[in-house]
């Protein structure tokens, strides 16, 4: 039977599946083998097949139906691509997808260009360096509903930090942040950077940490300096935490919970993100259209996909 | 330390070279830099620890202060007598995080045990089945959700979160997998020749040795359901079955009519009274971060790093 051949350690997904095939193959070679394995592994199968894997199918599925919550009859109705169709004509669903492509290709390179130099630093330190890495992470711990009212009390008008300081040092009129159409997805990307800042940080320290470093003793010797070691060595050694970096952030798009907190989709529905639409939509508009939200949700899904992929092109070593 | 030392060696000609290289070894610039970030990173908390002692009057005068000009613990009196919901939300937190850890601690060790060290057909499958299935974009999963645990009549009902948040296996059954194939395999072998069964090899030798990757996944799972959003406000809306991370909501729209009530009448600003509130649902949070540090570190390098 296959065991340790099967090594996690790839960093990409299409070794992950070639192993995959060749588990199959190998299984259906063995026996049974030992009963308790089931047993031990039981508990586990079923709450994950209950609470992840049918939600994923249903999910798919309803996505092709125009099931209303409020309607409970309509659960099973097929109506094929009608949800599609409708989504290409509803204007509503493209400008929170613009808003949210927006708010995804401007936040997430910042946070992670911030992380990585933040990381480069942290590394460089011995003294102090987990002291550094615990703040770092901080605001990662921290309650998503905590950091977001935090914030949103932080940028108030009239006793918020922000503008209050703003104001003592003689800017008479500072801008209401998160009322202006102008500022206000940027006020919201400043806070999810913030807490989204700590994670990729220990992500790109545990990779610059496992770097030999007889390479960088190497180049010390060869008189190379610090920079060229950060662009020469540092850098390149980094690509797959960098990739995965990328895949685990291309998630964001949805920033529901952002909006939903900090400006519920306004002023005038400049951060009505992707997210926030079909979270309105299926749990608090009209009927509930699950189905519809499922179709504009499964469209998002594909997207994100698509950027991961795109991640993955882009940086596979060559 | 640094300037004492430098100006110290200001006065011998040669000790100029040698502070440079002190400094150069200690990364002197690094720390400079570092301090200034984290420091911009720490603002708003501790702004709004700040606030927190902040009375009426003091909030009303100096809102922008971090450090109050003097204190008073309001707010504190205020959140810990006042506010019924609190105690209400606090605990169905605490319930729904230790069900979920403990329900996640026993399916995972199981499962992970069986993983590292049983053979039996599929195995290998299986797991790689759930590992893969991590990576299938769970949108749409919401709405399924929904309808599952309206049908499954568990909605607003905290064994519904627990169940539900209890089924998030992949990462945490990789971690614990991790761990038991970590364990040398001589011991358990032996055991199993002198007759254990294989429950007891697994509850009396394999497990304690296993028990770091048990506080890795605890403490990871004890932090994201306190912390979760999204999936709890969407199963749960009725007042008492409310976890703290939803209903901090509630705790501030209510602060405001209470500062104009009798009992405390002009004592503390709302905005103060929020904060105080918002310290509250971090407390936990935080305080299980600063003792475990070292294993979230842990958890982080080994859940995500190893693929």
């Amino acid at each position: 039977m296959a065991t340790d051949r099967s090594s996690f350690d790839t960093s990409s997904r299409s070794a992950t599946l070639r192993s995959f095939a060749q588990e199959m193959k190998a299984a259906r070679r063995a026996g049974w083998g030992n009963p308790w394995g089931y047993a031990f592994i039981a508990p586990a199968l079923v709450l994950y097949l209950i609470f992840n894997v049918w939600p994923i199918i249903r999910g798919f599925l309803m996505a092709f139906t125009d099931y209303r919550f409020l309607y409970p009859d309509t659960r099973w109705d097929f109506h094929g691509l009608t949800n599609f169709i409708e989504m290409f004509s509803d204007d509503n669903f493209w400008e929170a997808l613009v808003i949210s492509l927006r708010y995804t290709i401007t936040v997430v390179p910042i946070a992670l260009s911030l992380a990585l130099v933040l990381a480069i630093f942290i590394a460089r330190t011995n003294r102090l360096s987990g002291f550094y890495r615990w703040i770092v992470y901080l605001p990662t711990i921290l309650p998503i509903a905590v950091t977001l009212l935090m914030f949103k009390q932080f940028y108030s008008n009239k006793f918020g930090f922000i503008n209050v300081n703003l104001r003592d040092l003689g800017w008479a009129r500072p801008p209401d942040w998160l009322s202006s159409v102008k500022y206000a997805l940027t006020a919201v990307g400043i806070a999810d950077i913030w807490r989204g800042i700590g994670f990729p940080t220990i992500l790109f320290l545990v990779g610059i940490y496992g770097i030999n470093s007889e390479l960088f003793e190497a180049a010390s010797i060869d008189g190379a300096t610090r920079w060229q070691q950060l662009w020469k060595i540092t850098l390149p050694m980094l690509r797959p935490t960098i990739t995965l970096v990328l895949v685990l952030n291309s998630s964001i798009l949805g920033a529901t919970e952002q909006m939903m907190m900090m400006t519920n989709g306004g002023p005038q529905n400049s951060t009505l993100t992707a997210g926030l639409y079909l979270y309105r939509l299926a749990f608090q508009q009209g009927d509930l259209r699950l189905g519809y939200a499922s179709a504009v949700s499964l469209t998002l899904g594909l997207i994100s996909s698509l950027i991961t992929l795109f991640w993955f092109r882009m940086l596979r070593e060559k | 330390m640094s300037t004492a030392r430098a100006r110290q060696s200001s006065r011998h000609p040669s000790a100029w070279p040698r502070f440079r290289r002190w400094a150069r070894q200690e990364a002197l610039g690094a720390h400079f830099v570092l301090f200034f970030v984290l420091l911009i990173i720490l603002i708003p908390l501790l702004w709004l620890i700040g606030t927190t002692f902040k009375d009426n009057i003091e909030f009303a005068s100096n809102p922008g202060n971090v450090i109050p000009t003097r204190f008073s613990l309001v707010n504190y009196k205020y959140m810990l007598t006042a506010v019924e919901n609190l105690p209400v939300y606090m605990k169905n937190s605490f319930f729904v995080a230790f069900g979920t850890v403990a329900l996640q601690v026993f399916v995972c060790s199981l499962a992970g045990y069986a993983f590292a060290r049983m053979e039996f057909r599929f195995r290998d499958v299986i797991f790689l089945s759930i590992l893969i299935s991590m990576f299938i974009p769970r949108s749409g999963g919401l709405m399924a959700l929904y309808e599952l645990m309206t049908f499954l009549k568990l909605r607003n009902n905290l064994i519904g979160l627990i169940l539900l948040f209890g089924a998030g296996i992949p990462v945490p059954l990789f971690i614990m997998r991790q761990s038991f194939m970590a364990v040398p395999k001589e011991i358990e072998e032996a055991a199993r020749i002198d007759g254990a069964s294989w429950f007891r090899v697994f509850a009396r030798i394999a497990l304690p040795i296993a028990s770091g990757g048990m506080i890795v996944i605890a403490t990871m799972s004890f932090v994201s359901v306190w912390s979760d959003f999204l999936v709890t406000f969407t199963m749960i809306d009725r007042d008492s079955q409310m976890t703290i991370s939803i209903g901090i909501q509630k705790i501030l729209a209510s602060s405001y009519e209470m500062a104009l009530s009798p009992r405390f009448r002009g004592q503390f600003a709302g905005e103060a009274a929020d904060a105080t509130a918002l310290l509250f649902a971090a407390i936990p949070v935080v305080t299980l971060y600063a003792v475990l540090q070292r294993w979230f570190m842990r958890g982080l390098a080994e859940g995500a790093v190893k693929f």
